[in-house]
């Protein structure tokens, strides 16, 4: 298990570098214009802007120029400045990761959560109609269009019966809570402000339900079958045997063996969730890294794309290690046995 | 064992006998071979122009457009029906090209091993340390926003899924007595791999595959609704929800979309698990 | 303006990049001490699209309305959005041949910081404009010098005859700045201020102006706050605050009017403002200056037919300019003739474009063409001013089908757009709002005169038909003219350009104002977007 985690740190650099490289090599077959978002579309037909802007960003300088420059500037901890907010790309991100985060871990609680309840459902009623309707109910969370879904919860319960707080993080108005953690259900908490509080977290439900839901498929797929795996082996016949109630059965013996190997898909959910965040947060107006990586790609934000992909990279080798190390002490067969 | 066990079954067809697995699949099969009717045959009974004005904009539905019609007064069914010819294709462009490669590369790696294992594993850790919606933005962004470039994006992001997987079940199969029975045997390499090893490692391909087809479907409309895939005029779904939430209170616009997505994702979802089902036993234990 | 990213919406597809919102602003639900500072906060919803806070280098609608609220220009533009009024000047003189503009600073004038505002802050404040080259720097392309006679008068001198520079010095661009806190932040006014100042980091969360506000705090993509400023020495805005907040799409700005989380919304379409029903909300729809309109390149590579003026001709008799207000933006919008749009100098009486079908199939039928051709246009694929590009592509498509002229649609992302149209290509979508107050911005841009952006793309020179001598003159005439002599002058070169059928203006379309019933004094202004210092809650 050490082996395995050594090498995914080892090679964790080099794969940085790689996408720091596939990014710039995307660069170079751009067809539009970063300029644009540095001095505006109509000052592009005077040379003399250009000229002064190009150089002022250093788009003067070739690609491998550029290249280099960047590499060396990311060995120091440096992402660049944003073309398009002007502000460095380390702040921008620092600013909206903890809203992204806050989203992601609600909606993978939901998510598992709901994925747990109804996997042990249809485990427990294997092959009744519980069992289908649990599969259903969560099939249906993954195959309905996030974005489509989004817009009629939104128009529901927000339109329509205006019961939750529309997009956004907080309300408006009053007085500014300074970000600490960036996470709005701890900042809120930390100035004492429980109606904040509150408010913070009914501008979760939507977004997070929305979000969690999508993957309450994986989750709940993977935990029945490895329930009915648990549940057919010997201990468990010797729990029945020994006259434990099924209750008693389930949670004490076949659950507790069944999570583990549960566990080990958070990983790929995770990658699930940061795909479906971009979406999301298109539509619940959510400040976070995925409204930004789409404004960035609309603005050929170069340092902004190639430093959301580095956020993002590192975000998934990270989660990738988790499963390497969950999978390889779950299972006794993988220990030593490279992933 | 996995394989083992599944090759056993499927001599024995254990068969759907289960009533909620049966009208799934045959839901599914409803669905999706009437989508791929729909969309070789629409331009012969296609209700009006799928691009052309229909009628008067924004018309809530009514006997004569089923689902209303959009901003531009065109009929949403219409233009839903069209969508098949979008959506269909590229999950059929997608996973036609990113399944082979994934395929090729992941049995290599397993088979070969040493440095083309590491080559390829690396390769693919890099790809997929990319979250796909980034690197789909990423290559829109650079090569400007079109079906094309979607299906491109989503063919990098997805061979190392299947390279993975084939690589695991190659792995897994190389493992097993009939295969030192073969090399004991001296069979060729190639031989060894073709004959004994290859024939074991597809269902769990195929699974995925039939799965991969309602979420190849749902990311490029995904990308298609931010405004990254296709393009305005085509009746592409995602493209068509996206211009029903610019309409919010004409509800009706994203409606046909939607759902038309949810029944083919859904669909390739039950399919793909009746498939599992017969091929993989270890998922279908006995009650 | 064409700004940094185009103005309203700034969105590939309408509503759904309603990105980023939200955050750090808090608490409403009613604790008193709260629920207090609500009352003197106005918020407004916005798609905001800020380049920079940096008077030098900021070029965008929401700069406008920030560089107003902060800063002071020499002059601004009254409510009737033509009359040129003091501001930082009290008074000003032209000399005759309007080549000398003497101003006179008003004594009481001052900074937030408490300072006064002198010639000086004047002098630096326009050579930094110009020599930061910034996207606003073409403002100051005729200045010769400036010259500080006195700490309250300042002469400037232009190179030519410019009788656009009253108007130019309303625009918000040339608020003045506190040169020496400018200074002491990274800012100069050097030759070389293009890389040598470095100051626009600290614009982004200082300000140095005079205006009735200051800046607060900004958090891109999500709000902006601004404060009153209470060295402001002409009457103290009602606001105490205003909060401008990131709101992508009319929807969104519709529901944070309607619950109240928001005050004013300036971009909710006509198609959403007419699906609202709430008895709170105030809609002013009024006519704006920005306009849409389709542009041929005669030169461009890649056109299938020769774009002579009877085909350009033809195709602008196909195009159904009502009906595409109609489509587009639901009726609320005006025709307009020239690319100056209605209300500028220039425009009175112009004749209204017209819907001719036969007419054009007879100049196509001239041309040889009867059967038609195919004809790529270009454009970027995003929402501006309320409308939908896309849309008025494909209401273009079905018009010029009537005389068998396809359209094949080529949308593209806004970057790539914009680089595409320097090319050129044959066809293309393009839109504009005005910088400032003044015609010649629009001869500048759209004028057939050699080296002029639209010249460039439509082959003056090369073009048949196009030779520029004829425009550049009557443009020349223009600003060598008494300001009371404008309109004449430039209603020649509007019917000049109508003539060159290469700007084809489509639609004008109408600013939705939406804001709930407490709400007064939201006006929209043509220099300066929406003066915030205004707006009172009753």
């Amino acid at each position: 298990m050490l082996e395995v985690v050594l090498r995914r740190l080892f090679v964790m650099p080099f794969l940085l570098l790689g996408i720091v490289t596939a990014t710039f090599i995307l660069a170079q077959f751009t067809k539009g214009n970063p300029l644009v978002s540095i001095i505006g579309a109509k000052a592009l037909t005077n040379p003399e802007v250009v000229a002064a802007a190009k150089k002022r960003w250093g788009l003067d300088r070739s690609i491998p120029e550029r290249y280099v420059i960047y590499v060396k500037n990311l060995a120091r901890g440096d992402l660049g400045v944003s073309f398009r907010t002007k502000q460095p790309v380390l702040a921008d991100l620092a600013q909206r990761l903890p809203a992204t985060l806050e989203l992601v871990i609600c909606a993978m609680i939901v998510g598992a959560a709901s994925g747990l309840l109804l996997g042990v459902i249809s485990a427990q009623f294997h092959d009744r109609a519980a069992d289908h309707a649990a599969r259903f109910i969560a099939l249906l969370g993954s195959c309905l269009p996030i974005y489509w879904l989004g817009l009629l919860v939104l128009f529901l319960f927000t339109v329509q019966l205006p019961w939750l707080p529309g997009p956004g993080r907080l309300d408006l108005r009053a007085e500014q809570i300074e970000p600490v953690t960036g996470f709005m259900l701890v900042d809120t908490l930390l100035v004492d402000s429980w109606n904040a509080f509150v408010d913070a977290a009914l501008h979760l439900v939507l977004p997070a339900l929305v979000l969690g839901w999508s993957v309450t498929g994986i989750v709940s797929r993977m935990v029945r079958a490895s329930l009915l795996d648990v549940m057919k082996q010997d201990f468990i016949t010797m729990a029945r045997a020994k006259g434990a109630s099924a209750t008693r059965v389930l949670v004490h013996h076949a659950l507790r063996n069944a999570l583990i190997p549960a566990l080990t898909i958070l990983g790929f959910t995770f990658a699930y969730l940061i795909t479906g965040s971009v979406l999301v947060e298109a539509i619940f107006s959510w400040p976070g890294i995925g409204s930004y990586a789409v404004e960035a790609a609309r603005a050929l934000d170069y340092p902004a794309i190639t430093g959301v992909t580095i956020i993002g990279g590192l975000g998934f080798l990270i989660a990738n290690l988790l499963t390497d190390i969950a999978y390889a002490a779950a299972d006794p067969r993988m220990r030593g046995a490279a992933a | 064992m996995t394989v083992a066990a599944s090759l056993k079954s499927k001599s024995i067809w254990p068969g759907i006998t289960l009533r909620w697995s049966s009208a799934t699949l045959i839901f599914a099969l409803f669905v999706i071979i009437s989508f791929i009717v729909i969309a070789v045959t629409i331009p012969l009974w296609s209700p009006y122009d799928p691009v052309g004005m229909a009628g008067r904009r924004l018309q809530p539905p009514s006997a004569l457009h089923w689902c209303g019609t959009d901003a531009l007064g065109r009929d949403v069914l219409t233009r839903a029906l069209w969508g098949t010819r979008y959506s269909l294709p590229i999950a059929v462009f997608v996973l036609g090209v990113a399944v082979p490669v994934g395929v090729l590369l992941g049995t290599a790696a397993g088979f070969f091993g040493g440095i083309i294992d590491n080559a390829v594993m690396r390769l693919a850790d890099v790809t997929l340390a990319f979250p796909p919606v980034l690197l789909a933005m990423a290559i829109a962004a650079s090569l400007g926003p079109g079906l094309v470039n979607t299906a491109v994006a989503l063919i990098i992001v997805w061979w190392p899924i299947y390279a993975r997987l084939m690589r695991a079940q190659v792995l897994n199969v190389k493992k097993l007595d009939h295969v030192d029975a073969a090399v004991i045997a001296g069979a060729g390499r190639f031989r060894i791999l073709f004959k004994h090893i290859m024939p074991l490692c597809w269902s769990p391909i195929l699974v995925n595959t039939t799965m991969d087809v309602g979420l190849v479907i749902l990311l490029a409309s995904g990308l298609s609704f931010i405004g990254l895939g296709a393009q305005p005029p085509a009746p592409e779904w995602g493209q068509m929800v996206a211009e029903g939430a610019s309409n919010f209170y004409s509800w009706w616009i994203a409606l046909a979309p939607g759902m038309a997505i949810f029944l083919i994702s859904i669909s390739s979802n039950f399919l793909g698990d009746a498939l599992r089902d017969v091929l993989d036993p270890q998922v279908k234990l006995p009650a | 303006m064409v700004d940094v990213l185009p103005s309203v919406f700034l969105r590939l597809k309408p509503k759904f990049t309603r990105v980023l919102l939200a955050a750090a602003l808090v608490g409403t639900l009613g604790i008193s001490a709260e629920a207090k500072a609500a009352d003197d906060t106005i918020v407004v919803a916005r798609a905001m699209d800020i380049n920079s806070l940096d008077p030098a280098r900021a070029y965008c609608d929401t700069c406008q309305i920030y560089l107003s609220a902060v800063y002071q220009p020499l002059l601004t533009l009254a409510a009737d959005n033509k009359t040129i009024i003091p501001s930082l000047a009290e008074k000003w003189e032209v000399s005759p041949d309007v080549t000398t503009f003497t101003f006179n600073l008003n004594p009481a004038a001052k900074f937030s910081d408490g300072s006064p505002v002198t010639g000086d802050d004047v002098k630096w404040t326009l050579e930094r404009l110009k020599n930061v080259k910034g996207s606003a720097s073409y403002l100051m392309d005729s200045v010769k010098s400036i010259e500080v006679k006195d700490p309250h008068t300042v002469v400037i001198t232009t190179k030519t005859p410019n009788s656009e520079l009253l108007g130019i010095l309303s625009a918000p661009y040339t608020g003045i700045i506190n040169s020496k806190l400018a200074s002491a932040n990274g800012a100069n006014a050097a030759e070389d201020a293009a890389t040598s100042d470095t100051s626009d980091t600290w614009f982004l969360s200082n300000s140095a102006g005079s205006g009735p506000f200051t800046l607060e705090s900004y958090k891109a993509d999500d709000n902006l706050r601004f404060k009153r400023n209470d060295n402001y020495w002409g009457t103290k805005p009602a606001a105490a605050v205003v909060i401008m907040k990131q709101t992508a799409d009319a929807v969104t700005q519709a529901q944070m009017l309607g619950s109240g989380t928001a005050d004013i919304a300036m971009q909710i379409d006509p198609d959403t403002a007419k699906s609202i029903q709430d008895p709170n909300i105030v809609f002013q729809t009024i006519p704006s200056f920005n306009f849409v309109y389709v542009a041929f390149s005669p030169v461009a590579e890649g056109s299938p037919v020769p774009l002579t003026r009877d085909v350009r001709e033809a195709i602008a008799l196909a195009i159904d300019y009502k009906g595409a207000i109609d489509f587009t933006v639901g009726g609320e919008g005006k025709l307009q003739p020239a690319a100056i749009p209605n209300g500028f100098p220039g425009t009175s009486n112009l004749p209204d474009p017209e819907t001719n079908i036969e007419k054009a199939k007879e100049l196509l039928a001239k041309a040889g063409l009867a059967d038609g051709f195919t004809l790529d246009l270009t454009f970027a694929a995003m929402n501006v001013y309320g409308i939908d590009l896309s849309l008025l592509a494909q209401k273009l498509e079905q018009d010029l089908a009537k005389i068998n002229v396809k359209l094949a649609l080529k949308p593209a992302t806004f970057n790539v757009w914009v680089t595409d149209i320097d090319k050129p290509v044959p066809f293309t979508i393009g839109f504009f709002a005005p910088d400032y107050f003044g015609s010649a911005q629009y001869v500048q841009y759209f004028g057939m005169i050699p080296n002029m952006p639209w010249g460039t793309r439509a082959g003056v020179g090369k073009a048949e038909g196009l030779d520029g001598k004829e425009e550049l003159e009557l443009f020349n005439k223009a600003l060598a003219a008494a300001i009371e002599q404008q309109e004449e002058a430039y209603r020649a070169l509007a019917m000049k350009m109508i003539d060159d059928k290469i700007i084809l203006p489509l639609v004008s379309p109408n600013l939705v104002l939406a804001h709930r019933k407490d709400i007064g004094g939201v006006r929209y202004s043509a220099c300066c977007n929406l003066p915030l210092a205004e707006i009172v809650k009753n």
